[in-house]
């Protein structure tokens, strides 16, 4: 020891208006209600909480399988079930409130009117600091997915949204697109506090013995480690397109995979898939993350924030 | 089955012993004195995979006595390898005990415990139970081969009768697990079942038929294995005790089952209630 006293880096960010004391969200889909994972986890170990997306109306959901194993990674089809926002509002927001984190509420739809409807009515919750936008479900038919395809709808959806409610917004994007950049300049135009990218890839697998696919609904979205490389180009691609902040995601584990993204340029990471393998990895990111900013003299993980693209477009 | 009062939480235990019963089939033995305690018949755990990058593997709990539970793995694939490849001393991370176990009382005086495969793994706890509770079991135990089936003096010490079965008719009767089940007719009072979905399928049926009601563990793929992701449902009847409010009936909905999460309100259903 040198006898200095190193201040420990700071890990806080801003989405919009949105502070998060750490830069660990958990993904929509793969931590329920939040609850779920109470016996597992210190919410005050994370940033925030991504609810399960929630539609106008309820859905039963997509038939079984809904789940296949792949390499480093994961297929997904559960089909946005959830019981709709009446029932939702009226049972299930209150179940996570009280915690020591950010709480997200997630809003799926199927037309400009569903996002509108939905977003002002979760919104409208004190227990829901921020709405995230899921323009990107790969699993309920191609109506699904729509909305983050076509830059029109996709700027559509997110102007709903934003008139809906003062609360910050974050849109998720899809990377099954030709190109998630116009995508992005379009929905910050339209309004977005923040860019959560990517969803999930699609995906499918076949089973060759009973020679059908593995998932019930043939098709399925991949996540995992398989997909970390698509997410940080996206990421990337999409830094050097928008001016709003970014959150990383796809294939998360470790804190090492986060400074890839955080290099890239996202301000904050999202961990789904990563959950099911350990519990404790956004607790292990963390802590590796304000390792990593210590070592290489950081106060603060702003600093490193898309370092790698500005000094490799610096070099050109 | 009624939800259980349990406590899960993330456990760090240690492999304390190793054997293997027989080819490819391992039995784990883990220091892990909080969750023997808390540990119910018909339970499992999450194994967090020593080497990352991959999901979880869902086990039953095998053994749970004192300050050591136990895993039995039959190796199919990388994840079991690389868990059944772990030496005495080795740390392993596990979550639970999760999901709600068999409902004992509840299938009365006379129990016949259907396995199939590994599905043994998740019976030997209720067959202790119900011999504590003074009730009489038959294990009906079915294998591909005699080679397979293992651990037959650890049933019969816990006081069951043993009916075997084999595919290649080895030993026992040739023939599956359920057609033996099948011929025992009306004389059980309940049955309790784990194995593979086509074993667990036919003895649905060996049920309706025979009207002795069956709790059946079922086997599927987790992600999260606590209930957040959805990924593991079972369709199940909207009257069942068992099924969530989650989605309420929609206008118009015709279907009469919703979809319950194996992991959270199962693993264990009464055969009756599902819509598979």
């Amino acid at each position: 020891m040198n006898g200095v006293a190193r201040k420990v880096p700071s890990l806080d960010v801003s989405l919009g208006s949105l502070h998060l004391q750490l830069p660990t969200l958990m993904g929509s889909g793969c931590y329920g209600s939040g609850e779920e994972y109470a016996p597992f986890v210190d919410y005050a170990g994370i940033g925030g909480v991504v609810l399960k997306s929630v539609t106008r109306l309820p859905r039963l959901g997509n038939p079984t399988p809904r789940l296949s194993p792949t390499p480093s990674g994961m297929l997904n089809a559960i089909g946005l079930q959830n019981p709709g926002i009446d029932a939702y509002l009226a049972h299930d927001v209150a179940k996570f409130a009280d915690r020591p984190c950010a709480v997200i509420g997630s809003v799926a739809g199927f037309s400009v009117e569903d996002y509108a409807e939905v977003t002002a009515r979760l919104a409208a919750r004190d227990e829901i600091d921020a709405i995230e936008i899921n323009i990107s479900c790969p699993n309920v038919g191609h109506e699904g997915e729509t909305f983050a395809c076509d830059p029109r709808l996709a700027e559509r959806a997110t102007a709903a949204a934003r008139g809906a409610t003062a609360k910050p917004l974050i849109v998720k994007l899809s990377p099954n697109v030709t190109d998630i950049t116009e995508i992005a300049r379009r929905v910050e135009a339209a309004g977005a506090d923040a860019l959560a990218v990517i969803n999930t890839v699609r995906g499918m697998a076949i089973d060759v013995d009973r020679v059908e696919p593995r998932l019930g609904n043939a098709s399925g979205g991949l996540s995992g480690p398989a997909i970390r490389p698509i997410a940080v180009l996206a990421v990337w691609e999409v830094a050097r397109s928008v001016k709003i902040p970014i959150v990383g995601q796809g294939g998360i584990e470790t804190a090492r995979d986060a400074l890839e993204f955080f290099l890239a340029g996202a301000s904050a990471v999202s961990i789904g898939t990563g959950n099911f393998t350990d519990p404790r990895a956004p607790q292990n990111v963390t802590a590796g993350v304000r390792d990593y900013l210590a070592a290489r003299g950081h106060a603060a993980l702003r600093e490193i924030v898309g370092l790698a693209n500005a000094a490799f477009a610096g070099a050109r | 089955m009624p939800a259980l009062e349990t406590s899960p939480a993330i456990h760090r235990t240690i492999v304390s012993d190793r054997r293997e019963p027989a080819p490819g089939i391992v039995v784990l033995g883990l220091h892990a004195p909080e969750l023997a305690r808390a540990t119910l018949p018909g339970q499992f755990v999450m194994v967090v995979p020593p080497g990352g990058e991959r999901a979880a593997t869902a086990l039953g709990l095998y053994e749970a006595e004192g300050e050591r539970v136990s895993l039995l793995l039959v190796v199919v694939g990388p994840r079991t390898r690389e868990l059944a490849a772990l030496p005495v001393g080795a740390p392993l991370d596990l979550l639970g005990p999760l999901g709600n176990g068999f409902d004992l009382a509840a299938l009365g005086a006379d129990v016949a415990l259907v396995a199939g495969g590994v599905g043994l793994a998740s019976l030997l706890l209720p067959a202790q139970a119900l011999r504590a509770a003074g009730v009489r079991t038959t294990l009906y135990y079915g294998a591909r081969t005699a080679a397979a089936l293992i651990d037959l003096d650890a049933f019969a010490a816990a006081g069951a009768e043993l009916v075997l079965a084999t595919d290649d008719g080895t030993r026992g009767h040739a023939g599956y697990v359920s057609e033996a089940l099948r011929a025992a007719g009306r004389e059980h009072s309940g049955i309790a079942a784990c194995g593979p979905s086509p074993m667990l399928r036919a003895v649905a049926r060996v049920a309706g038929e025979t009207g002795v009601r069956a709790q059946l563990s079922l086997e599927e793929t987790f992600a999260c294995g606590v209930g957040a992701c959805w990924g593991c449902v079972v369709p199940l009847a909207r009257e069942s005790a068992q099924a969530p409010n989650f989605p309420p009936v929609a206008a118009g909905e015709t279907r009469d089952y919703v979809h319950a999460r194996i992991c959270k309100e199962g693993p264990v259903f009464w055969a009756h209630e599902l819509r598979w």
